[in-house]
C-alpha cells in the first residue's frame, strides 16, 4: 500500500511538471496555432539565468523573479523577431523556425556556461513528508510545484474569463479580423500572448530544474511528455493541459511501478495513440466548428 | 578542315600532357620506393603519427566524458614536448559524435578516409563504437582502447578491436562478491540501466549472489531519463532491499539517490564506479538540501547521500596524493592541458584519459620503429601485460584476449577520507575495502590479486 501511494504521488508531482510546460504550449497555441517546439529551451534559458544570478549570492527569491521577468521579455522578443514574418505563411514554417530556435538556445546555453551536469537548489526542502513515522514520496517542495501549478492555472483562467485585457486576447486568437476592426491590436496581443507563455515555461523550469539533471538539455525529454500531457487535453484548453499532465504523470508512475521502469517511454507513446485514436481532438478541446 | 587541325592540335597537346603526367607518376614512385624502402603506411610519416577518436563533446552524454580525449591528449604534448616516440609527434584528431553512433559512423568514415588516421584510439561508448566495429576490422584500422566496458570488445572475429576499462561483468562479478561475503542474508535490490551496461553488471553480480537473496530488479531507460526514479527507488524499498546495487550513468545516479532521500530510504548502496566518482555525481545532488537557494556549504552536505557507498575502483583514489601517478597526473594536466586543469582539476575522468594516453604511448613504443598497423595490434598481444600504468590490476591483453583492466578494487566513500578537491569543489574521497581481485568476465573464479602495483617511469615522473 506504501509502494501504491508512493507511486502515486511521485506521479503527481511529475504530472503536474509536465502541466506547467504543457500550459505554455497551450497558451501559444491558442493564441497562434503553432506548437512552440521551443518551449522547453526557452524555459532552460531562464533558468540558466537564474542560475547565474544565484550565482551572485543574491539568495533564491529574487533570482525566481528575474526568470520569469525574463521569460516575459524572452517570450515576446522572440514573438516579434522570429515568429512574426512567418505568422501568416503556412504552418510548417513556423514549426521549423521553432526547432531552429530549439537547437539555437540549447547550442547558446551549452557556449555560455557549458555542457555540464549539475544541480539547481529547489525553493523548499525536498524531504519527504513525514505521516505517522514514515516520511511519503511528498516534499515540501512537491507542495509548492502543486500551488505554484494550480496559481497559475487559476491566473489564466481569471485573466481570459474576466479582463477587458483576456477578453481581447481571446478576440484577438478567435477571430482576428473582426478585432482588428474592433480596435483590438492584434499582433501586439499575440506578443502579449507569447510572453505569458514563456513566463509560464519560465516557472516550468524552476520547478523542473531541482528534481532532474540540470544543463542545456535538461527541457528535452520534460517537452515531450509535456506535449503528451497537452494533446490529451487538447491542446488548447489550459485546464485539459492540467489533468492531461497529471494523466500522462501518473500513467507513467503506474507503468514504471509495476511493469518496469524501462517501459515508461513506450506507456507515454500508448496513452498518446490511445486517446488519438478515441478522441481525436484530446479529451478538452473546445468544439472543432472552429477549425476550418 | 579547319575542325580537323584543331582537333588534332588538341590532340597533340593532350598525349604530350599524359606523357608529362606518367613521366612525372614514375618519378614519384621511384621518388618513394627509393627512400622508404617499403610501403608506408597510413597516418604515420618519420616525424608524425596521425591518430583519431570519437567522443562526445557536446550532447546529453558530454559532460564529463567531454574532459577525457582533452586529458589524453596532454599526455601526447608531453610526449611530443620530449622528442615523440622514436622521433614521431603525435597528432590526435578526436572529433565529436555527440554519442550518437550514426554521426559515430559518419565521422570514423572520415577520419579513416579523408584524414587518413593511423589508429582509431580512445573512442567513447558502446553503441557508438559497436557501429564502427566492422568497419574498422575491414579497413584493418586498429580500434584501440575503446572507452567501454563491453564484453563485446573481444571477439576474434574483430582483431582490430581492443579494450581497456574491466568489462562489466568483471565490476559486477567483484562487487557480487563482495557483497555475498559482507552483507549475507541481506535482502539485495538492483536498479540498472536497460542496456548492454546494466545488464552485464547484472550479470556479474548474479554470478556471485544467490538469487534467493535478491528481491527486486529495478530498470530504467537512459534515453529517456529526464526525472527522478522515484517508482523505482520506492519499489526497492517496498520490497525490503536493505543492500541496493546501481548500474547507473552519474545523472542516474543522482536522480536515483534524491528520491530514495526523499523517501528516507537508507539501504547500502554498492554503485558500479561509471556512476559513483564524486566529484561527477556529488555537483547533480547538490539541490537536494538548498532551499531557497543554495550555499556552497550546503552543497556539500547534499554530496554526503554518497557517504558510505560502495563502488569499485581500477584505477588509484584522486585523493590519494601518496601514490606517485596521481603526483604525475597533476603535474601533466596542470602543464600540457591548463584550460582542462583549471575547469575540472584531476576528477575520475581525467585521470581516466591520462591513463589511456600512457597505455597508448606504451603500445606504440612496443611496436618498434618500422610502424605498421599489424605491428601495433601484435606488440599489445606480445607486450600488454608488461605496459606500465595506473592500473591497480595489470593489463591483461594476449591474442586471445583484447580486454585490459580484468580487475578492480571495493572501495568506499567515506567522508573521513581525504576529500577530493576540484576547481568544482571539494568532494568525499575513497578508502579501499578489499582487494584488489581479478577475474575474466565468464564463469572463472574471483582471485585477490597479490602482485604490486607499478609505478611511473623515471622520464615521466622527473620531467612531467
Amino acid at each position: 500500500m506504501r509502494l501504491f501511494w508512493n507511486i502515486t504521488l511521485g506521479g503527481v508531482s511529475e504530472g503536474l511538471i509536465f502541466a506547467s510546460v504543457a500550459l505554455g504550449l497551450v497558451l501559444i497555441f491558442r493564441a497562434t496555432n503553432i506548437i512552440n517546439f521551443a518551449q522547453g529551451a526557452m524555459a532552460m534559458l531562464t533558468t540558466f539565468i537564474a542560475f547565474s544570478v544565484l550565482g551572485k549570492g543574491v539568495g533564491y527569491w529574487p533570482a525566481f523573479v528575474v526568470a520569469l521577468a525574463c521569460g516575459l521579455v524572452l517570450g515576446g522578443v522572440v514573438q516579434l523577431v522570429l515568429i512574426r514574418p512567418v505568422q501568416n505563411k503556412p504552418p510548417l514554417n513556423a514549426v521549423i523556425v521553432t526547432f531552429g530556435l530549439l537547437i539555437l538556445l540549447e547550442g547558446l546555453a551549452g557556449a555560455i556556461w557549458g555542457n555540464s551536469n549539475r544541480g539547481f537548489p529547489a525553493a523548499f526542502s525536498q524531504s519527504g513528508l513525514v505521516v505517522g513515522h514514515t516520511s511519503i514520496a511528498f516534499s515540501h517542495f512537491d507542495v509548492f510545484i502543486v500551488v505554484a501549478v494550480l496559481a497559475l492555472v487559476v491566473l489564466v483562467a481569471l485573466l481570459f474569463r474576466f479582463t477587458t485585457l483576456g477578453l481581447r486576447m481571446r478576440a484577438a486568437a478567435f477571430a482576428p479580423e473582426a478585432a482588428r476592426l474592433l480596435g483590438v491590436r492584434v499582433s501586439w496581443l499575440l506578443t502579449l500572448g507569447w510572453s505569458f507563455a514563456a513566463v509560464a515555461g519560465a516557472l516550468a523550469g524552476l520547478l523542473v530544474a531541482p528534481t532532474s539533471v540540470f544543463s542545456p538539455t535538461f527541457m528535452d525529454l520534460i517537452l515531450v511528455y509535456a506535449f503528451t500531457a497537452a494533446v490529451i487535453g487538447g491542446l488548447d484548453s489550459p485546464l485539459g493541459a492540467v489533468i492531461g499532465g497529471l494523466v500522462t504523470g501518473l500513467a507513467l508512475a503506474y507503468v514504471g511501478g509495476y511493469l518496469g521502469g524501462a517501459l515508461e517511454p513506450i506507456g507515454a507513446l500508448v496513452m498518446l495513440i490511445v486517446v488519438l485514436m478515441i478522441r481525436p481532438e484530446g479529451l478538452f478541446a473546445r468544439p472543432t466548428a472552429r477549425r476550418v | 578542315m579547319r575542325l580537323t587541325s584543331r582537333r588534332r592540335a588538341f590532340g597533340w597537346a593532350g598525349r604530350s600532357a599524359i606523357a608529362t603526367t606518367i613521366l612525372a607518376m614514375v618519378a614519384a614512385g621511384l621518388g618513394w620506393s627509393g627512400s622508404a624502402g617499403a610501403a608506408p603506411t597510413t597516418g604515420v610519416t618519420s616525424n608524425s603519427i596521425t591518430i583519431g577518436a570519437t567522443v562526445p563533446l557536446t550532447g546529453a552524454a558530454a559532460p564529463g566524458y567531454d574532459e577525457i580525449a582533452p586529458a589524453m591528449n596532454a599526455v601526447f604534448q608531453w610526449v611530443n614536448a620530449h622528442g615523440g616516440v622514436y622521433g614521431r609527434k603525435i597528432h590526435y584528431d578526436y572529433v565529436d559524435d555527440g554519442y550518437n553512433p550514426s554521426n559515430t559512423t559518419t565521422q570514423t568514415r572520415k577520419l579513416v578516409l579523408q584524414n587518413q588516421i593511423f589508429a582509431d584510439v580512445g573512442s567513447l561508448g558502446t553503441p557508438t563504437q559497436a557501429s564502427v566495429q566492422a568497419f574498422l576490422n575491414a579497413e584493418k584500422v586498429p580500434q584501440l582502447f575503446v572507452e567501454s566496458g563491453c564484453n563485446c570488445w573481444t571477439n576474434p572475429k574483430y582483431p582490430y578491436t581492443t579494450g581497456w576499462q574491466p568489462p562489466y561483468t568483471v565490476d559486477g562479478k567483484i562487487l557480487g562478491l563482495y557483497i555475498k561475503q559482507h552483507f549475507a542474508g541481506k535482502k539485495v535490490g538492483y536498479l540498472s540501466q536497460d542496456d548492454e551496461f546494466g545488464q552485464d553488471v547484472v550479470k556479474g553480480l548474479d554470478m556471485e549472489i544467490p538469487s534467493s537473496q535478491v528481491v527486486s530488479r529495478q530498470t530504467y531507460d537512459v534515453a529517456t531519463l529526464s526525472g527522478p526514479l522515484t517508482t523505482q527507488m520506492s519499489a526497492l524499498q517496498a520490497a525490503g532491499a536493505q543492500v541496493v546495487v546501481l548500474a547507473t550513468v552519474p545523472a542516474a545516479t543522482a536522480l536515483a539517490l534524491l528520491p530514495a532521500a526523499e523517501i528516507g530510504y537508507k539501504p547500502q548502496f554498492v554503485i558500479d564506479a561509471v556512476g559513483a566518482d564524486p566529484p561527477t555525481v556529488g555537483p547533480l545532488l547538490s539541490s537536494f538540501t538548498s532551499q531557497g537557494g543554495g550555499s556552497s556549504s550546503q552543497a556539500s552536505a547534499a554530496v554526503g547521500l554518497l557517504d558510505g557507498a560502495i563502488t569499485n575502483a581500477y584505477l588509484p583514489a584522486e585523493n590519494d596524493s601518496s601514490n606517485p601517478w596521481i603526483a604525475v597526473d597533476r603535474k601533466l594536466l596542470q602543464k600540457y592541458a591548463p584550460d582542462i586543469w583549471s575547469k575540472y582539476g584531476l576528477d575520475g575522468n581525467t585521470e581516466y584519459g591520462l591513463a589511456l594516453g600512457y597505455t597508448f604511448v606504451q603500445a606504440l613504443q612496443a611496436a618498434g620503429k618500422n610502424l605498421t598497423r599489424q605491428g601495433l595490434v601484435n606488440a599489445i598481444a606480445r607486450s600488454g601485460k608488461k605496459f606500465v600504468t595506473p592500473g591497480l590490476v595489470p593489463l591483461s591483453y594476449t591474442s586471445n584476449v583484447h580486454f585490459g583492466y580484468e580487475g578492480d578494487s571495493v572501495v568506499q566513500i567515506s567522508p573521513s577520507a581525504t576529500p577530493i578537491v576540484t576547481p568544482t569543489g571539494s568532494f568525499p574521497g575513497e578508502t579501499t575495502l578489499a582487494g584488489p581481485f581479478v577475474t575474466s568476465p565468464g564463469k572463472g573464479p574471483v582471485k585477490k590479486y597479490t602482485g604490486k602495483a607499478s609505478l611511473p617511469p623515471r622520464e615521466l615522473s622527473s620531467t612531467a
